[in-house]
C-alpha cells in the first residue's frame, strides 16, 4: 500500500472544460466502463508506477521493439513511447467502428477497380476526372489489370477519431503500407507483462490472431493455378523504420522475410534465392512503395525492387498486397468523396461519419477557407505522416497570411476541415511524474481478401505527447495505448 | 490427415547474416578474455618484461590487428583500453563484434528464436550503456566478465531454443570457425611475447610463463593441468590446444564440429573436390595425422599455414551457400 507521503497517481488529473475525456465526465465521476480499472490503477503511487512505467520501456529495448530517428544524419534507436493505461472500446461502439471500417474497405476496393477498369463513377459524373488525372498517385500501367481475386486493398488502415460531440469521425484511409499493426500486439504483451492483474477484470478480445488471418487473406488471392501458395515478406531492409513490424509479421506468419535482392524474376516469374538453389514465390506482402517495387517499370533508380516483379505481376503469376496504385484512391481529395463513392457501389449510408470537407479546388469552398482559415485544419493533399499540416487557432496573424498566400498559388493542392477536438484519455506524462489529458485517435486495422474480410478487434490508440497537441504520428512525438474491445458491457 | 509441411529452406542473404552472427559472438567472447587474462596476469608476472604495463599493451594491440611496431612509442593504457573494448571507431573493438553481430541477427530476426534474439539484444544495450569513464579506470573486469558470460547465455539460447537444422549448422560453423581461427590467433600472439619474454634463449622459450597465459586464454589452463599433471611446456601447450580433440576449444575440436554441421547443408552426398567439406575434411585430416613435434619446429609457419586453410574454408563456404 502506498504511504501516506507518497502522491496517488491520480491526484493532479486536471479536467480541462470542452474536452471529450474518455474516462471521466463533466463532473469528475468515473464512465462505467472504466470504473473498475481506474480502482485498480487508483491504489498505485507514484512511485509504483514509475517503476512500471520503466519496467515497461525496458521490456520494449530488450526486444528491439524500436525505430530509428535521423537527427544530424547520425541514426538513434528510440522506442515508440508506450502508456500503461489503457483504452476501453465499448462492444457496441465497436460494433459500429467494425462494420464502418469493412463498408470502406469494400468500397474503396470496387472503386479501384472501376478506375482501373471502365471509370463509369466518372462517367456518372459521381467523382469528377481531374481528381485522377492530376493525381501523381494514378498508375496508368494498372489500367485494365485484374489483380488475382479482384482485390486491391488487402490491408487497410483506418484512422478514426473521437470528437466532443462523442461521435467517431474517419480522418484518414490508408491503403497503401499501413504500419503500426505490430505495436497493437506488443502494446498487449507489454501490459500483460506489467499489469497482468488487471486483465481478470475484464473480458478484452485477443490481438494476437493478426498474423493468421493476414496469412489466410494472403493465400485466398494467389494466383491462379498454385496449390500451396509460397508467401513472403518484402521489406526495404533492417534500416527501415518499420522492419521490426516487418520481422514480426513474417515470423508470425511463418514465411520468409525478403529484400529485394533476394528475388529474380525469370519467364516472369518470381523466384527467392535459398542456399538450396531457387524457390518460386507466389504471393508477395509488399511493404516498399509503388514507386520501388521495380526499377523496369517506375522509378529506375530503385535498388529495393525486383527488376521484372511488375511483368509477372501482369501475366498473374504473382500476387502483390496491397496492389500497385492504391495510393490514388487513399489522398486527401478522394476522401472527400468517401460518402458518395460509398453508396454509388454498395447502395448503403456511410456507417462512419467523413468530416466536412473544404476543397480548395471549388472556387465557392476556396473563397470560405481563405475567409476563415483561424477556424480551419489545412493539409496538403498528398502528404503522409502528418507533415505539411497548419491548425488555424494556432497561428499567428502573420502566419495565417502566409497560409492564405499558398493555397491561393496551388488551390488544387489543399483542403481545409473544421478545427476537431480529439477525444483525451489519461495519459502518464514522464517529466510531470502525472497523468494528464492527451488527444487520442485510433488506427484499424482491415483485411479484405477474396471472400473473406477481417477487422482486427483492437487497434492502434494513438497519443499526442505533447500538451494540447493535436498531431499523434510517432515521428512526430506520438506514443500509444493498448486498446481493449470488449466482448460484454460488463 | 497430418500437418501440411512447409518446404524448408532459407535465404542465401540470411544465412550470411546467421553466419556472420555465429563468429563475431564467438569472436567478442576471445577479444574479451584475452584482454582479462592479459591484464590481470601481468601485474604479478614473474618475468620483468611480462610485468611491464607497454609488453602488455602491446600484446594487445598485436591480439587485434593493430600492432605498434615503434620500440620507442609510449603507449597510454587508457586508450588501449578504450580502443579494444569501447571505441565504436575501430573496427576489431569489443563493441563493434557486439554491434556487428546484432546488425547480423537483425537481418535473420523471423528465423531465429525469440530469446536468442533478446538475450542479443540485451548485450547489446548493455555494451552501448556501458560507461566509458568507469571502464578505462575500474571497470576492465566486470566489463569483459559480463561479456564472456553473456556470450556463454548466447550459446546456450542457440542450442536450447532454436530447431537443429540448418540454420543452427550455420550459426555453429560460423561459431566453430572463428574459434579455430581465434585460438590460432592467440596462439600466435602470445607465442611472439614468449619470445620477446626471453630473449634468444630459446630453451627458455619453452618453459615461458606466458603459456599459462596463453592457456588461460583459452579457457583451458584447468583442464590442461588435470589431463598432463605438469606444468605447461610449448609442447604440451600446443598440443593440447591444437591437437587434443577432447579439449573443446581445440583446433581439432573446431574441426570435428565445423565437418559435422557442414554435412547438414550438403546439398548431394558425393563430395567434390572443389566443396567445403572437401576442403575441411581434408584439414581435419591433416592436423589429425600431425605430431606436435612437427609443428614445434616450425611454429610461426604452421600458424600462418592454418589461418590461411581457415580463410579458404570461410570462403569457399561464402561462395557455395551464400551466394547464388
Amino acid at each position: 500500500m502506498p504511504e501516506d507521503k507518497d502522491p496517488i497517481i491520480f491526484s493532479s488529473y486536471e479536467s480541462k472544460r470542452g474536452l471529450f475525456d474518455e474516462v471521466f465526465n463533466e463532473d469528475g465521476s468515473v464512465k462505467s466502463i472504466y470504473k473498475t480499472l481506474f480502482d485498480l490503477y487508483g491504489g498505485h503511487s507514484v512511485y509504483d508506477y514509475e517503476n512500471l512505467n520503466n519496467k515497461a520501456k525496458a521490456s520494449f529495448f530488450n526486444q528491439g521493439i524500436t525505430f530509428q530517428v535521423y537527427d544530424d544524419e547520425v541514426a538513434q534507436e528510440k522506442i515508440f513511447p508506450f502508456d500503461l493505461f489503457p483504452r476501453i472500446i465499448h462492444p457496441k461502439e465497436w460494433d459500429m467502428i467494425e462494420k464502418g471500417a469493412i463498408q470502406r474497405s469494400r468500397a474503396l476496393n470496387l472503386f479501384l477497380w472501376d478506375i482501373y477498369h471502365d471509370k463509369k463513377i466518372i462517367k456518372d459524373k459521381v467523382v469528377p476526372l481531374d481528381l485522377l488525372s492530376s493525381s501523381e498517385n494514378y498508375l496508368h500501367q494498372m489500367m485494365d489489370l485484374d489483380p488475382p481475386g479482384g482485390i486491391y486493398n488487402h490491408i487497410s488502415g483506418t484512422d478514426i477519431i473521437k470528437h466532443s460531440d462523442g461521435q467517431y469521425y474517419v480522418l484518414e484511409d490508408n491503403i497503401r503500407c499501413p504500419s503500426g499493426v505490430s505495436y497493437v500486439i506488443c502494446n498487449r504483451t507489454a501490459l500483460k507483462r506489467a499489469l497482468f492483474g488487471v486483465f481478470n477484470h475484464y473480458q478484452a478480445h485477443t490481438v494476437t490472431n493478426y498474423a493468421e488471418n493476414l496469412l489466410q487473406i494472403l493465400e485466398t488471392v494467389k494466383p491462379r493455378g498454385v496449390d500451396n501458395p509460397n508467401c513472403v515478406v518484402i521489406t526495404p531492409g533492417r534500416f527501415n523504420s518499420a522492419y521490426y513490424e516487418h520481422s514480426y509479421l513474417a515470423k508470425a506468419m511463418g514465411v520468409e522475410l525478403v529484400e529485394g535482392q533476394d528475388l529474380y524474376v525469370e519467364n516472369d516469374f518470381v523466384y527467392m534465392k535459398t542456399i538450396n538453389g531457387r524457390q518460386k514465390v507466389d504471393v508477395i506482402y509488399r511493404r516498399i512503395d509503388d514507386t520501388f517495387i521495380d526499377p523496369l517499370e517506375f522509378n529506375p533508380n530503385s535498388a529495393l525492387g525486383v527488376p521484372g516483379l511488375f511483368a509477372a505481376y501482369k501475366k498473374g503469376n504473382v500476387s502483390l498486397a496491397n496492389a500497385p496504385g492504391t495510393g490514388v484512391a487513399d489522398d486527401k481529395a478522394i476522401y472527400t468523396y468517401m460518402p458518395e463513392i460509398i453508396k454509388y457501389y454498395l447502395k448503403e449510408n456511410p456507417i462512419l461519419n467523413n468530416v466536412r470537407t473544404y476543397k480548395c479546388s471549388k472556387s465557392d469552398e476556396l473563397k470560405y477557407v481563405l475567409e476563415n482559415i483561424d477556424k480551419l485544419v489545412i493539409k496538403p493533399v498528398d502528404e503522409a505522416g502528418g507533415y505539411g499540416i497548419s491548425i488555424g487557432n494556432q497561428l499567428t496573424k502573420k502566419e495565417i497570411e502566409k497560409v492564405r498566400e499558398v493555397i491561393k498559388e496551388h488551390p488544387r493542392k489543399y483542403i481545409a476541415q473544421p478545427i476537431l477536438s480529439l477525444s483525451v484519455h489519461p495519459t502518464y506524462i514522464e517529466e510531470e511524474n502525472s497523468f494528464e489529458q492527451r488527444h487520442i485517435d485510433l488506427r484499424t486495422f482491415t483485411l479484405l481478401g477474396k471472400d473473406k474480410e477481417f477487422v482486427l478487434k483492437g487497434g492502434l490508440t494513438r497519443v499526442a505527447l505533447k500538451k494540447g497537441n493535436l498531431i499523434v504520428n510517432s515521428s512526430q512525438g506520438g506514443g500509444s495505448k493498448d486498446t481493449w474491445v470488449l466482448k460484454n458491457e460488463s | 490427415m497430418g500437418f501440411k509441411k512447409r518446404i524448408v529452406t532459407m535465404l542465401a542473404r540470411v544465412a550470411n547474416n546467421l553466419f556472420w552472427m555465429g563468429r563475431y559472438i564467438e569472436r567478442s567472447e576471445h577479444l574479451a578474455r584475452y584482454l582479462n587474462v592479459n591484464y590481470f596476469s601481468s601485474l604479478d608476472a614473474p618475468h620483468e618484461l611480462s610485468q611491464s604495463r607497454q609488453f602488455m599493451l602491446r600484446s594487445m594491440l598485436f591480439m587485434v590487428g593493430d600492432p605498434m611496431n615503434d620500440a620507442r612509442h609510449e603507449l597510454d593504457e587508457e586508450n588501449v583500453l578504450f580502443d579494444t573494448s569501447l571505441n565504436q571507431e575501430k573496427f576489431y573493438s569489443v563493441i563493434s563484434n557486439v554491434k556487428a553481430a546484432r546488425e547480423n541477427a537483425n537481418g535473420t530476426r523471423d528465423l531465429i528464436s525469440t530469446g536468442l534474439y533478446e538475450a542479443i539484444n540485451r548485450f547489446y544495450h548493455y555494451v552501448l550503456n556501458y560507461d566509458v569513464n568507469f571502464f578505462v579506470k575500474k571497470g576492465l573486469y566486470d566489463f569483459t566478465v559480463h561479456v564472456m558470460e553473456q556470450t556463454a547465455v548466447l550459446r546456450g539460447k542457440i542450442r536450447g531454443s532454436l530447431l537443429h537444422d540448418e540454420v543452427y549448422a550455420i550459426i555453429m560453423l560460423g561459431i566453430n570457425i572463428e574459434r579455430a581461427t581465434q585460438v590460432i590467433r592467440i596462439i600466435n600472439a602470445k607465442y611472439h611475447d614468449a619470445e620477446m619474454a626471453t630473449g634468444s634463449y630459446s630453451n627458455q622459450v619453452a618453459h615461458s610463463f606466458e603459456w599459462t597465459t596463453l592457456l588461460k586464454c583459452i579457457e583451458s589452463y584447468d583442464m590442461m593441468r588435470r589431463f598432463y599433471r605438469k606444468t605447461p611446456t610449448s609442447l604440451s601447450t600446443l598440443e593440447f590446444l591444437i591437437l587434443n580433440s577432447d579439449c573443446p576449444r581445440s583446433v581439432m575440436n573446431s574441426l570435428n564440429q565445423i565437418c559435422k554441421h557442414v554435412s547438414v547443408l550438403k546439398k548431394t552426398k558425393s563430395s567434390s573436390k572443389d566443396s567445403t567439406s572437401f576442403l575441411v575434411g581434408k584439414l581435419r585430416a591433416e592436423i589429425e595425422f600431425t605430431r606436435v613435434e612437427a609443428i614445434e619446429c616450425d611454429v610461426n609457419g604452421f600458424i600462418q599455414q592454418i589461418l590461411e586453410r581457415l580463410v579458404e574454408i570461410s570462403q569457399k563456404m561464402e561462395k557455395e551457400f551464400f551466394t547464388y
